[in-house]
């Protein structure tokens, strides 16, 4: 296979916790009787709260209103009655409002025959109107409303639009699952957010995991008659990080070219479903796995269904010693498996005994393998050094304001020490000292 | 905090088996730099095997006064501060190293010298692991060498040799030398000349090649060719070259170290002696006897042992293939012209003055840095 020369720097090979197959189906998960639906789900500000306990709510109904420029609609993932409206901590450590809907009364777009509505005439206008309405947001884990991304002023011009579907973690295969099994509504999203954008190029990539779909894609691009080439980039972690797709791609280095637009396939797939479904974003796919449990698969799940009922429907251990939601190198951790999942849940872990145990921290041997490893060049080990002793802005000289804490730099330390959490928190007392 | 504590929402039931905290990323690699410490030692232990199995006691004596006076001093420098640290296996590491690297003939103040000058001042003294500029063992043994210069070198007779002290071949080879008239092509042929004789063993072994192999070919092997490549000759406790190339092996293997420093040390030592060796002793071009200093004294060891320690070698690529030329480059020139040790661990500790030095000037900052923050 030839590969684009541009390829990421450094990057891990992990042993993944146990994978899911990404020939296996998406499985439908069990509607969650009660849906704990946060208000803040994107970048921006928490939506505005428009309902009150006692509403009656109909699947799809907005029940958060974007505010402000980087927020997004958040509506209600199932039919049924506002129990209980209330301040939320989210385990990022945000705050926001969330809301309780308790299942009842009828579905109304869920198991009823889809209408498919013709796009072509719409106006560039309509269309955003109409991802916006349906609350998309990125969901390969930034979170960043769709309608922002696609919304170029007239004066740019868009160098490069490439759909990303390479799952940006180990581990995690929901886009490799939904590339063999949605790859009609991939292609028609990226049509539309190609005539959004009209980019010199449009690429669409694959991950080495998804290389024998290459003529299936390069068919289904010819018979609808657009412009769009499929390449295959290798699945080492973090090559599906957005600026290092568009650098292997277009050549430049990651981050050079600001009118380079990438979407992630399960993205095109909500902007497909909010334009031609007309749909809004109640439910995504995410993985399930992790060793102790018994069925580990690729599940779609209502937004707002609970942890712990996934984890159970995957067969659930009570050996679990550790829940992440995320993938095995950015997730969180989360102590409570009473927490929803939201539009940016790719994934939840369920790890046992000796993957929890963390792993006492010793000095640093100057090893150098992390500098090795970091897709972005720096070296973590001096910065880290830098942080710790409160030298922060010394360290952004370095270079600290490109890690992207991929984890990288951590995973491969052999003193097991935190870097990529430490450098994370050195960006954050740097951005709060330049604030000040 | 991008990384924050996850705060459970306050009003959550928690459940009694509530999952545990930890941050990312969740997966980490299995080798662990204690592990990779642990490695470094288990590796030594066949020739120190040997070492014990050729000297008997004295070689027991030496490797275990090195190893509990680093113990030792590594203790008595965290105890008082309720830190334990000989579970990363550095100080042992370190003991190990200084009773291979000394004879066994040294009387015992010169190891527990040796590993408390390494273990207090070279390392902690500078912060402990991870800190030291200088690599501990090999800075305990220059620091004893110089110390006691002949104490440092009583080479006693291993097994299968005449009893009594006994010349190091490296020994004999300078005195040789050092005699007008001495000259010959090898450094073989030089202590041949010289009258050194080597063991049983070896006369045996190279004889019986010599008349039933190589000599319808009209080629002989010199004298000793077997006991200096098995490092069956007075000297270090660990003078094996193949065992502890075996060790290396292992560690490379596993990739506790890496190939580039310890090649490129041996591969420029092996090219300037090949080249200019000769021209030391007044041998002319290329009769510097690459092979025969390859095996003595403890290059071997040096090499894949103190010179691709992490804490002090360089950390870039570009670095590291400096340090080995250098590296290279001075154990050549002490090797050669100077007149104390084998050169080795001198090379070592004047190389490691480097590695500051190499990391400030082989560093390539990121291209946003000049941009300044993005």
């Amino acid at each position: 296979m030839m590969y684009p020369t541009k390829l990421l720097k450094g990057g891990i090979d992990p042993p993944s916790v146990t994978t899911v197959p990404p020939g296996s189906a998406i499985v439908n998960a069990a509607l969650p009787s009660r849906a704990l639906i946060p208000l803040l789900q994107h970048a921006g500000a928490p939506a505005r709260c428009l309902v009150k306990p006692g509403d009656l709510v109909r699947e799809g109904m907005i029940i958060g209103r974007a505010e402000g420029l980087r927020s997004a609609h958040v509506h209600a993932s199932i039919p049924g009655v506002v129990r209980e409206v209330r301040p939320f901590t989210l385990p990022t450590g945000e705050s926001c409002e969330a809301v309780t809907i308790e299942l009842g009364g009828s579905f109304e777009t869920s198991g009823k025959p889809t209408v498919r509505r013709a796009w072509d005439g719409l106006h560039r206008a309509d269309l955003l109107q109409k991802i916006r309405a349906a609350g998309v947001v990125g969901l390969g884990g930034e979170s960043l409303p769709t309608h922002l991304k696609l919304a170029a002023d007239a004066g740019r011009a868009v160098s490069l639009l490439a759909a990303n579907g390479l799952d940006c973690e180990p581990s995690l295969s929901v886009d490799a699952a939904l590339l063999r099994q949605k790859p009609a509504e991939i292609v028609e999203g990226l049509r539309i957010c190609q005539s959004l954008l009209s980019p010199r190029r449009t690429v669409l990539a694959l991950g080495d995991h998804s290389e024998e779909l290459v003529g299936e894609f390069e068919r289904l691009i010819d018979r609808c008659g657009m412009t769009a080439e499929v390449l295959v980039l290798p699945a080492r972690y973090p090559q599906g990080h957005e600026q290092l797709v568009a650098s292997a791609i277009s050549g430049t280095p990651p981050g050079a070219d600001p009118t380079v637009t990438v979407l992630n396939v399960a993205t095109l797939l909500a902007v497909f479903d909010a334009v031609v479904l007309e749909r809004p974003l109640i439910e995504r796919v995410m993985t399930v796995t992790g060793s102790t449990l018994s069925r580990p698969q690729n599940l779609k799940v209502r937004l707002g269904a609970r942890v712990g009922d996934l984890l159970e429907e995957c067969g659930g251990q009570p050996a679990t010693q550790k829940v992440v939601m995320g993938g095995p190198m950015r997730g969180v951790s989360v102590q409570s498996l009473d927490l929803p999942v939201t539009k940016g849940t790719l994934g939840i872990l369920a790890l046992g005994a000796s993957e929890a145990r963390a792993p006492a921290e010793l000095p640093c041997i100057r090893c150098g393998a992390c500098i090795e490893a970091c897709p972005w060049g720096l070296a973590p080990t001096r910065l880290f050094k830098l942080v710790r002793i409160g030298k922060a802005t010394a360290a952004f000289r370095e270079g600290l304001s490109r890690c992207t804490e991929c984890g990288c730099c951590s995973y491969v330390c052999p003193s097991r020490i935190p870097l990529s959490s430490i450098l994370g928190q050195g960006k954050l007392r740097h951005s709060r000292e330049a604030t000040r | 905090m991008s990384a924050p504590p996850p705060v459970p929402p306050a009003d959550a039931p928690r459940p009694s088996s509530a999952p545990r905290p930890g941050v990312a990323p969740h997966l980490r690699v299995a080798m662990s730099s204690k592990r990779m410490t642990w490695l470094a030692a288990a590796s030594l232990v066949p020739a120190l095997g040997l070492g014990v199995a050729l000297y008997g006691v004295p070689a027991l004596m030496v490797t275990g006064a090195s190893l509990l006076c680093a113990l030792a001093a590594e203790l008595a420098t965290t105890l008082p501060w309720r830190r334990f640290t000989l579970a990363d296996g550095s100080a042992a590491l370190t003991g190990l190293i200084i009773g291979l690297v000394l004879p066994a003939g040294a009387p015992l103040y010169v190891p527990a010298a040796a590993s408390a000058f390494g273990i207090l001042v070279i390392k902690q003294s500078f912060g402990g692991l991870g800190r030291n500029w200088m690599n501990p063992a090999m800075g305990g043994v220059v620091f004893a060498t110089l110390s006691w210069p002949g104490a440092a070198s009583w080479s006693i007779a291993p097994l299968g040799w005449p009893a009594g002290a006994a010349l190091t071949p490296l020994q004999a080879l300078r005195a040789a030398l050092s005699m007008p008239g001495s000259h010959q092509a090898t450094p073989l042929a030089v202590l041949e000349k010289a009258g050194y004789s080597f063991s049983g063993l070896d006369s045996g072994v190279v004889g019986w090649i010599n008349t039933h192999l190589l000599s319808p070919a009209g080629l002989a092997l010199r004298q000793g060719t077997l006991d200096v490549f098995i490092g069956h000759v007075p000297g270090a406790i660990g003078a094996s070259a193949p065992l502890l190339a075996l060790g290396a092996a292992y560690l490379l293997h596993r990739r506790v170290i890496r190939w580039q420093l310890p090649v490129i040390y041996l591969g420029s030592f092996v090219v300037l002696s090949l080249v200019f060796g000769g021209l030391a002793s007044g041998q002319g071009w290329s009769a510097g006897g690459p092979g025969f200093h390859l095996l003595s004294g403890n290059l071997v060891l040096a090499a894949f042992y103190a010179a691709p320690d992490p804490v002090t070698s360089p950390l870039t690529g570009t670095g590291k293939w400096i340090l080995g030329v250098v590296l290279g480059a001075l154990t050549f020139l002490l090797r050669y012209f100077g007149s104390l040790g084998d050169g080795a661990a001198a090379a070592i500790v004047l190389g490691n003055c480097l590695t500051p030095l190499l990391d400030l000037w082989t560093f390539r900052r990121p291209e946003a840095a000049s941009r300044g923050a993005a």
